[in-house]
């Protein structure tokens, strides 16, 4: 099955250019939302998503409108979008294309980072023109940014994320020495990955906190 | 020093004001398109920079060509990671959340390509997942990187270039360019009766990333 994901705002012409140039679609994926109070963005967007599904329909092929709870809630998007497309990917559909032009800015926004994070072809849609411009994306492997004990560290931090977690206590859930754990925690610093903080009660002791970023670099592999 | 660049336009002064209180900086940039300088917003911003005696740096970028607007970026992202004067490396965070659509997501794509700190900022902070210093080179083995930044878009015969690899043997060589095919980065025709290969699209922007991380 071959599957286009995209962004769409107010103009369905920005999304529908890419469902006509990707051979044999078998299913359309699209986000979209305004912001509730705004009641002419809201009818605006309505409209865009009804075209998207009059068009699919009148195409035969399957279509699916995910209305964003909030659209300009950049790191909420981000999850969504890339758990839905690990899904995909684990079903054995494949990702022809992520058309990003269309929606809010960080809904656009969003949907770019997961294409770098996932290695997704991405396309944009000139505003004028409506011409196709694809991107050259490369997929940010992290596999070889983060080793694998680093990405084990990150695992148990996220999972642990409430607590204030020392350097010692980290040590023993991951089940390493200190000296490696401490090691390990050196580079993630390096990397912006982690962050000390100082204990609440006890200021010579320090605690590890995951920068909020991570949660994203993750996504669901958590 | 700590520097903040933000993309910007008219009408995003509150965006980047909530950039400014979230995020330590002891410079402004700020990245925008044709008609910045005449922007109110950045007068507003200007005058509150003056307040605590600093300056607002501004730097345009020109052109509707998406990756023409990534490069502007990232020569402007270069030339605040480095101190004119000393030398020495300046801290730096994007907040792409200002400015067009196009802009915030060039200046998205440029944070990856150089691997500098990036964030969007409204309302909420959402610091991005690009690791500091981690880019291009990191993907790619020695061997992957050399027969990269040895391609062009132009296309040259496999011969050529193997027997041109003189640090690995040919069988070598060959399973580089197997690897680089599977990863969409190559693209091969028959001329001739030889196969000649050229980089993609994507092994084009695999070369510039490659040149501009081993530049920093």
């Amino acid at each position: 099955m071959v599957a286009v994901f995209g962004t769409l705002g107010y103009r369905p012409k920005s999304l529908i250019p890419t469902i006509r140039s990707t051979p044999d679609v078998d299913k359309v994926v699209f986000y979209c939302g305004a912001d509730k109070k705004d009641l002419e963005a809201t009818t605006k967007v309505a409209e865009a998503k009804k075209a998207v599904l009059e068009y699919c329909s009148t195409m035969k092929i399957a279509a699916e409108a995910v209305q964003l709870e909030d659209p300009f809630d950049f790191k909420k998007i981000a999850l969504k979008i890339r758990s839905d497309i690990r899904k995909h990917r684990r079903e054995g559909k494949e990702i022809a294309v992520f058309n990003i032009a269309g929606g809010t800015r960080p809904t656009s926004s969003a949907a770019l980072l997961v294409c770098i994070l996932e290695g997704v072809p991405t396309v944009y849609v000139h505003d004028v023109t409506y011409e196709e411009i694809p991107l050259p994306l490369l997929r940010m492997e992290y596999s070889r940014v983060l080793s694998n004990e680093e990405r084990a560290i990150l695992k148990v931090l996220i999972r642990n994320r409430s607590k204030d977690l020392t350097e010692v206590e980290l040590a023993r859930l991951v089940g390493k020495h200190k000296a490696t754990v401490n090691h390990h925690l050196g580079n993630l610093i390096k990397k912006g990955a982690v962050r000390l903080e100082k204990h609440k009660r006890d200021s010579r002791k320090k605690v590890v906190k995951v920068e909020e970023s991570t949660e994203l670099l993750l996504g669901d592999d958590q | 020093m700590k520097i903040l660049v933000c993309t910007f336009a008219e009408g995003d002064h509150s965006k980047t004001l909530d950039a400014m209180r979230r995020l330590p900086y002891e410079k402004l940039v700020l990245v925008g398109e044709a008609g910045l300088e005449e922007s109110d917003s950045l007068a507003k911003i200007r005058r509150f920079e003056e307040l605590s005696g600093h300056e607002v740096d501004t730097e345009l970028v020109f052109g509707d060509g998406f990756m023409d607007m990534v490069d502007q970026i990232c020569a402007v992202l270069e030339k605040c990671s480095t101190n004119g004067g000393t030398g020495e490396r300046n801290s730096v965070i994007l907040n792409i959340s200002g400015g067009s659509k196009l802009l915030g997501d060039a200046a998205l794509f440029a944070a990856f390509r150089l691997g500098i700190r990036a964030c969007h900022c409204d309302g909420r902070l959402t610091i991005l997942p690009v690791l500091d210093g981690a880019t291009a080179k990191d993907r790619f083995t020695a061997a992957q990187s050399r027969f990269i930044r040895g391609l062009g878009k132009d296309f040259k015969p496999l011969d050529a270039i193997v027997s041109e690899e003189s640090a690995s043997s040919r069988q070598a060589a060959e399973r580089v360019i197997r690897q680089l095919r599977r990863l969409d980065l190559l693209r091969t025709t028959v001329k001739d009766g030889r196969i000649h290969v050229a980089l993609s699209d994507a092994g084009v922007e695999a070369s510039r990333a490659l040149r501009r991380s081993s530049a920093r």
